[in-house]
């Protein structure tokens, strides 16, 4: 079976006489106070995989909103395959052969592969949606692209990594040319993320260019042909990926030199602070673990291996329905959220809009929650004074950027509202941290300021339980790794054992002894 | 911090003022339409309200719709919906009248108790809606006003059997015993019922901007997940807030019956409507208590001069309904804009983060 070849590219690696593709020439948009994006330049070669980098508000979502038709750039113009258009939606960037798979899939999940392929552009008979052709279509197209899934099967019953295969066979059903992927690889282990780059490939091969917004260094080093770096809404860097390494990248994006992958050193374990035993809730089973005090135990896992769900029910927000917690000898297997809290435990959310905030609210009360019952009231009078106080000391002592108190928390960029939620947590000098993706969408800068302030918390005889996506930051700051699979603690590695080729084959449910160890959470 | 500091700039551009003007302007075109003369007839609005012959009717009105506003407000602020203050309210208005009839403490007791009363039974019908929702699931909107039908028809059993005044034709009780009222403002309509919802206006300011249980309150209308992560208790806490609104609901109740007619009469409590008014009120001002307050007067002398202008211009009151109608419509249509489809709100999202981060 040999797949649609839309036209063979010139160069299989988008050489400099590939065709351009796409390209934006001196786009400018301006926000009010803020210049998103400064005369933008940006050509994409037929055939390239072509990655945008820059930390959080250097314009890169700007620049591909205005690419998709999205927004519309104050000046500059849009050419693409060579033609200049203007999209006033992301329907006419579609029919221009445009297609994006959005960082948070846009799929329905109670339906099957093949209807969300086929989706408002179904293949008819006599008026009627042809289901037959569509799961033909997405059979057809599946092996052609080297993306395997089951048609049938429902969107919400498959993992994450298959979902992104659906998203990408939706755009090459609707015939695009040139796919925009943003941050693709945050969901994936290591091994999905080496398969989304082979199928990239494969399309590129085959005439199609891919533009990649990422701002992980390693797969930009090992996927891309070639990279453009913005900051501050402005182009500082073309580079050839073969020409080019991570410092220089990473230098480029925060305009200085950065240290990477620090790996700091080991704590000095104390007493058990947290015991879990036997735990169960819905998607976890089984599970032990201790954290000491003074001590980082990393989580690693792919998302939705229960990790999330794990931590949920330590937090409180989800029933226990078999084992048991204990926290600095006391049982809080059935403790409702606000007597964990009391207990010793101090929590950073996953999800910093949803759960952790109250966007709508003010900064000085998004700092005062948790710390309301406690310092900052007297027999339930909440003074104001004393919040706005409270909120000043949190802002000045870690970093967060506010113009003042009372702005909403909305108004903080990801990274100073990660800054806020975190300092908020640290605050309550809790025994006991939780932590779930502390540096999820946050920028460089502000990576290393939030895994020196976990540090230091260790350092001060703290026990943190830090759950990440990242490897590299499982790697860096955790004393031990745990690696969930399915549900399950699957793995336990000493710090120096926990290397990336031992992790990945763990998250992938290859570990290669489901061990006792692991079970007494040693 | 919940009466964030108002510059005249914010006000002329936030959403309620836009609605309430545009609410005017559209009313004068209808009026101009059919023929009226908008000025005369807005006049006559402003002066049966507001003026001396009004402004009493304006105040015994103001008092029932800013006590059912404030009982619907306060669990809006936490993000809760109590539809069922009808059946709060007649339920208040009954046991009131119930108390004051048969009550052997000497009357200005029997006064207290009645109102106290009203309150405890408004309080506990609506902390039962609370308890269909935390225990068994159904959704407060729903329990509460489905609650509210069989309180109504409680009423009017009662009303109508075991409390029916003996040769009456009407749904009624008996007249209170003497003495047994709220006192009013010398000739007046306005009753000491205007100056405990006023303090209930002002325990809710107060709760709300200053105190930890009006912080929880607020967060978690602003996000409920939020609230619970930090361990703020949803089930006691909808319980309590709902509590609480019913007992407003009652003393509205008490101050409808414990006031003149000094009876019961089926219906009487829920004809001017006050519990749609005090929620549209309350929603209107985003459960903000200031706000509330304003918003409650402000519907107060719509519904009064309503009444006035009809008396004195051609113009039915109806259209002081459709001022009322417009003012929601338009409030509900920024609603909507706010709730954009997720796409482009995904999209502004990143874009307000990278405005920020950037700035």
């Amino acid at each position: 079976m040999t797949p649609p070849r839309p036209e063979p590219a010139d160069d299989a690696h988008g050489a400099h006489d590939a065709p351009v593709s796409v390209e934006l020439t001196g786009i400018t948009k301006e926000f009010p106070g803020t210049l998103a994006n400064d005369r933008v330049d940006l050509t994409v070669r037929r055939g390239e995989i072509h990655a945008l980098m820059g930390e959080n508000g250097a314009g890169k979502s700007t620049l591909m909103s205005i690419l998709y038709g999205m927004l519309r750039p104050d000046a500059g113009t849009v050419r693409v395959d060579g033609r200049e258009v203007a999209f006033a939606s992301p329907g006419d960037a579609m029919a221009a052969g445009l297609g994006m798979v959005h960082q948070s899939f846009k799929l329905f999940d109670s339906l099957t592969v093949a209807e969300n392929v086929v989706y408002r552009a179904e293949p008819r008979r006599y008026g009627l949606v042809d289901r037959a052709a569509a799961r033909r279509r997405v059979t057809e197209l599946a092996a052609a692209h080297g993306l395997s899934v089951d048609p049938d099967a429902r969107v919400g019953d498959l993992p994450v990594g298959v979902r992104q295969r659906v998203e990408i066979l939706k755009l090459l059903h609707r015939g695009a040319r040139t796919l925009i992927l943003d941050e693709p690889t945050a969901v994936l282990t290591p091994a999905e993320a080496d398969a989304l780059f082979g199928v990239l490939r494969s399309l590129t091969d085959e005439g199609r260019t891919v533009i990649l917004v990422t701002h992980k260094l390693r797969e930009v080093l090992e996927g891309s042909d070639n990279v453009t770096v913005l900051r501050d809404g402005r182009v500082v860097a073309r580079l050839r990926t073969a020409d080019t390494t991570a410092d220089e990248i990473a230098s480029a994006m925060t305009g200085r030199a950065v240290e990477l992958d620090r790996v700091h050193a080991p704590g000095s374990p104390g007493d058990e602070v947290l015991t879990v035993s036997g735990l169960a809730t819905d998607g976890v089973r089984d599970a032990g673990l201790t954290v000491r005090a003074g001590e980082i135990v990393g989580i690693a896992g792919v998302a939705g291996n229960g990790q999330s769900e794990l931590v949920e029910a330590l937090a409180g927000l989800r029933a226990v329905t078999a084992g048991r917690v204990t926290l600095s000898g006391h049982d809080i297997t059935h403790a409702s959220a606000a007597r964990r809290r009391l207990a010793g435990l101090a929590y950073v959310p996953e999800d910093r809009h949803a759960v952790g905030t109250a966007p709508a609210a003010s900064v000085a009360d998004n700092l005062a929650m948790g710390h309301h019952r406690t310092a900052l009231s007297r027999k339930g009078v909440l003074a104001p004074k004393a919040v706005r106080e409270h909120a000043r000391a949190l802002i000045g002592r870690f970093g967060v950027k506010a113009s003042s108190p009372q702005v909403a928390a909305s108004a903080l960029s990801g990274g100073n509202l990660q800054k806020l939620l975190i300092g908020r947590e640290l605050a309550h000098e809790a025994p006991l941290l939780l932590v779930e993706q502390p540096t999820r969408g946050v920028d460089i800068g502000a990576v290393q300021h939030i895994h020196d302030q976990l540090i230091a918390y260790r350092d001060a005889g703290h026990a943190v339980l830090l759950v990440s996506a990242e490897l590299s930051e499982i790697r860096g700051l955790a004393d031990r790794v745990l690696v969930m699979y399915e549900g399950r603690i699957v793995a336990s590695y000493p710090k120096n054992e926990a290397d990336e080729r031992t992790l990945g084959l763990a998250m992938a449910g290859a570990a290669p002894d489901p061990a006792p160890s692991a079970r007494k959470g040693a | 911090m919940a009466a964030s500091p108002v510059s005249p700039v914010r006000v002329l551009r936030s959403p309620v003022f836009f609605s309430v003007a545009a609410a005017v302007v559209i009313g004068a075109l209808f009026l101009i339409g059919t023929g009226a003369d908008p000025v005369a007839a807005y006049r006559a609005v402003i002066t049966g309200s507001l003026g001396s012959a009004g402004i009493g009717s304006t105040l015994t009105t103001g008092t029932s719709v800013l006590g059912m506003a404030l009982a619907l407000a306060i669990p809006l602020r936490a993000g809760l919906i109590n539809l069922g203050g009808d059946g709060q309210l007649v339920l208040g208005g009954i046991s009131a009248a119930a108390v004051g009839l048969y009550s052997p403490l000497p009357a200005p007791l029997t006064t207290v108790l009645a109102v106290l009363a009203a309150m405890a039974a408004g309080a506990l019908y609506a902390a039962l809606a609370a308890l269909c929702d935390i225990r068994f699931g159904v959704p407060l909107l729903v329990s509460s006003l489905l609650l509210s039908y069989p309180a109504s028809s409680l009423a009017s059993y009662l009303v109508r059997y075991p409390l029916k005044e003996p040769g009456s034709s009407l749904p009624q009780t008996r007249r209170l015993p003497d003495g047994v009222e709220l006192p009013a403002f010398g000739t007046s309509t306005v009753t000491v019922g205007l100056v405990l919802v006023a303090l209930a206006a002002v325990a809710y300011h107060v709760v709300d901007s200053r105190t930890a249980v009006g912080y929880e309150m607020r967060m978690t209308g602003l996000n409920p997940r939020f609230s619970a992560y930090a361990g703020v208790a949803r089930g006691p806490q909808t319980l309590r807030l709902m509590a609480v609104s019913g007992a407003l609901a009652g003393l509205v109740g008490a101050v409808g019956v414990l006031s003149f007619p000094y009876r019961f009469l089926d219906g009487s409590l829920t004809a001017p409507g006050y519990t749609w008014t005090g929620l549209t009120a309350a929603l209107l001002a985003a459960a903000a208590p200031l706000g509330t307050v304003l918003a409650s007067f402000f519907f107060a002398v719509l519904q009064v001069g309503g009444l006035s202008m009809e008396r004195t211009t051609e113009v039915p009151r109806e259209l002081t309904q459709v001022l009322q109608a417009i003012v929601i419509v338009f409030l509900a249509a920024r609603l909507r804009i706010t709730w954009r489809p997720k796409k482009r709100r995904d999209a502004a999202e990143q874009l307000t983060t990278e405005k920020a981060e950037a700035a």
